[in-house]
């Protein structure tokens, strides 16, 4: 609590909910005690706790005094008995992908102990995550795919009102199209794909993913081996939507992205290897690499196309066979807590959609278009979808007609 | 010779079954002692080869649900026919190219390699089959990776041609054909060499010497004596360096380019982006089949020289 940020109301409104969750009351049971002894009686007792000693008093943030996990009888008798938080967390996410203090100070401030593994693909994290979570309570899947583990049932309904902080997100991540009312998901971090350029090679500076079809840098150019992403810039410089069922446009895109072939170098997401090695001038790339990548060739810079481009977002889920769903919606919460959003993002070189964090964000990551595009772009911006295993398969089939043929 | 029992142990194991012909009839209680000693390679061959083979073709017969996950209520051959399809065509070729490349170059080279290691090799034979196993002290990644820093246009290849002044500027050496090729013979080279060495220290060279003591010179000596002896080595290593080339992903996932897919990539594109388990492993079975079909058909001309039957 002590590194938190001093507006008051969102401490007032964290404070509360721990305290509910401390005195096993609802938010309804709260409201109902309003109704019957007043606001003010029922609300003294949060409110002493937060003036009273400020930080350290009113949260059971020392880990000796931290409640064993649920079995404990309760005192204070309560018709929907909210459990106190578990004294453990399984988290689960991606490698290099959080500030180096975030779980360190959960574990202090909550005084839960967390079990913090990661991995580097989602091939490898999703197979252990199963239909259930595999043992964990949170990960990280990626926006596209939590249509398909809604659909499992592997997803666990979030409790709204354990995430207070969930109004720090932008507006227009509040109801995203992969998950209405963000049900299931919180969106952890963003990252768009553009291109990137050696300014050494290329003349000029392009500004439409048109210079991705430029013969004069044939057998320079590389494309993401990712049939999705391909087709998305495809489809987009020729004005349709990157997540069209339409086959007619898709062979539109198919036609635009075999004339390019001859001119490929490789189809590659080691974009760092190859644009920083110098065999390729010019290539399609996540905005996110950029970084990487100029700390291997410091002439690389990164624009998105006029044209629009692709935004792919990661997100925060609790798994049905979470063991620990009060801890998981803490954490989650948590991590929605602007200050540590940006801690984050200032560590990891992502942008999130916590509106919230951005006073709290670096300027130099908030100036960076390839990182912070401006709003003209992100307007532009489109999210993959997961299409539905008949429309993948129209893409698939046309993706090895192009890389096979 | 110190060394040669070194070198000759390497025989039963890589080489051939020729010497079951000649071994005297076994008694029943070691006929029993040899189908005792035979239970845990048929037991491994058949939890690690049988049935993984097998699930992958019960695999390959079923669908998916809307979930895609693998439905067997109603096998049909409907994936097979997908694999026919002409989309798969240039692919499957591209992959039958660099593996018969490799082989080709693997026994090319291989052969006067272990030709050169077995006649002149002298006390140094076994220090020599060390320096060509050697590279299996690496992991294969990382020699991979070693190549495209090689190869790269500011690699040392690229440097090397300019600096000699064969070259003006770079040429596109990795991502190529080229660079697939290189990439695969590099890599199973030894598999060819270590085979041929085998059968050519085992040919007895009294039988060369004969062959010109009746007037043949050293062309016809090898073409008609020692090329025919060592035919079961050649076989081997054919076999050794086909079969893993056909299916390799690494090499040309990491030394290819645009124009370098292969059916292994297809492969691992279905199982894992496509999320279409069936039809993977269909084209994984065909591609089973046909190495299989392929090995017998190569083996076939030499049962009886090689099995001795």
């Amino acid at each position: 609590m002590t590194e938190r940020h001093d507006r008051p109301t969102v401490d007032i409104e964290e404070v509360l909910v721990r305290y509910m969750v401390e005195q096993r009351l609802s938010r309804r049971d709260l409201l109902e005690r309003i109704a019957k002894v007043g606001a003010y009686a029922a609300l003294a007792p949060i409110i002493a706790a937060c003036t009273g000693s400020g930080a350290s008093a009113a949260p059971s943030a020392a880990p000796s005094s931290a409640p064993p996990p649920s079995t404990a009888p309760t005192p204070t008798p309560a018709p929907t008995p909210v459990p106190s938080p578990e004294s453990e967390l399984f988290v689960y996410n991606w490698t290099d992908y959080i500030g180096e203090k975030t779980i360190p100070d959960f574990e202090k401030k909550y005084g839960i102990k967390v079990t913090y593994d990661f991995f580097s693909n989602t091939d490898e994290a999703y197979a252990k995550l199963g239909d259930d979570g595999g043992g964990y309570d949170v990960s990280f899947p990626i926006s596209v795919d939590i249509p398909a583990f809604v659909a499992k049932g592997a997803l666990l309904e979030l409790d709204k009102s354990l995430l207070p902080n969930i109004v720090n997100l932008g507006a227009e991540w509040a109801n995203p199209g992969y998950d209405p009312d963000n049900a299931h998901s919180v969106p952890y971090m963003w990252w768009t794909t553009g291109v990137g350029y050696d300014t050494t090679k290329i003349k000029g500076t392009p500004t439409s993913s048109k210079a991705l079809w430029d013969e004069s840098y044939a057998k320079h150019i590389s494309m993401l081996d990712d049939w999705q992403e391909a087709f998305g810039m495809a489809l987009i410089q020729l004005g349709y939507s990157a997540n069209t069922t339409d086959t007619g446009q898709l062979d539109e895109a198919l036609a635009l992205l075999q004339k390019q072939k001859p001119l490929v170098r490789v189809y590659s997401t080691d974009t760092i290897g190859t644009l920083s090695s110098g065999d390729v001038w010019i290539g399609q790339i996540w905005g996110a690499d950029t970084y990487a990548i100029q700390g291997e060739n410091e002439n690389v810079v990164f624009y998105l196309p006029e044209e629009g481009a692709v935004r792919g977002s990661d997100t925060m889920a609790i798994f049905s066979g979470a063991k620990h769903p009060i801890a998981a919606h803490l954490f989650i919460d948590y991590m929605l807590d602007a200050k540590v959003s940006a801690a984050n993002t200032n560590f990891i070189y992502y942008m999130g959609p916590n509106e919230a964090a951005k006073e709290f964000i670096d300027p130099a990551i908030l100036g960076d278009p390839a990182l912070n595009p401006e709003q003209a772009i992100i307007s532009k911006l489109q999210e993959l979808l997961d299409l539905g295993q008949t429309v993948r398969d129209e893409y698939l089939s046309r993706w090895q007609t192009l890389r096979g043929g | 010779m110190a060394d040669a029992p070194d070198a000759r142990r390497i025989g039963p194991v890589v080489g051939t079954a020729s010497l079951a012909g000649a071994e005297p009839r076994a008694s029943l209680g070691n006929r029993l002692a040899g189908a005792v000693l035979l239970v845990p390679g048929v037991a491994w061959l058949t939890l690690f080869f049988v049935v993984p083979l097998a699930m992958i073709f019960v695999v390959s017969l079923g669908s998916r649900d809307a979930l895609d996950r693998v439905v067997l209520d109603q096998l049909s051959l409907d994936n097979y026919r997908r694999a026919f399809d002409p989309t798969f065509l240039p692919t499957f070729l591209n992959s039958l190219r660099y593996a018969a490349a490799t082989t080709v170059l693997s026994l090319a080279i291989g052969y006067p390699i272990a030709y050169w290691i077995s006649r002149y090799g002298g006390r140094h034979k076994a220090l020599l089959l060390v320096l060509v196993m050697l590279p299996f002290w690496t992991s294969y990644l990382i020699r991979t990776y070693a190549w495209m820093i090689i190869l790269r246009d500011n690699g040392v290849a690229n440097w090397a041609l300019q600096a000699v002044g064969l070259t003006n500027e770079p040429l596109i050496l990795l991502n190529t054909d080229f660079s697939v090729i290189l990439g695969m013979t590099y890599g199973f080279l030894p598999f060819a060499i270590l085979p041929l060495y085998v059968s050519i220290d085992r040919l007895d060279p009294a039988l060369v010497a004969a062959a010109r003591d009746l007037y043949a010179n050293g062309r016809a000596a090898f073409l008609r004596v020692t090329l025919p002896l060592t035919m079961p080595g050649i076989v081997a290593a054919t076999i050794l360096t086909f079969i893993p080339a056909i299916g390799d992903f690494v090499t040309p996932d990491l030394l290819g380019g645009a124009e370098t897919t292969t059916i292994a990539k297809v492969i691992q594109e279905l199982f894992l982006e496509g999320r279409d388990w069936p039809f993977g492993a269909a084209l994984g079975f065909l591609l089973m089949v046909i190495t299989l079909g392929g090995t017998l058909i190569a083996l076939r001309p030499l049962r009886t020289e090689v099995v001795g039957a």
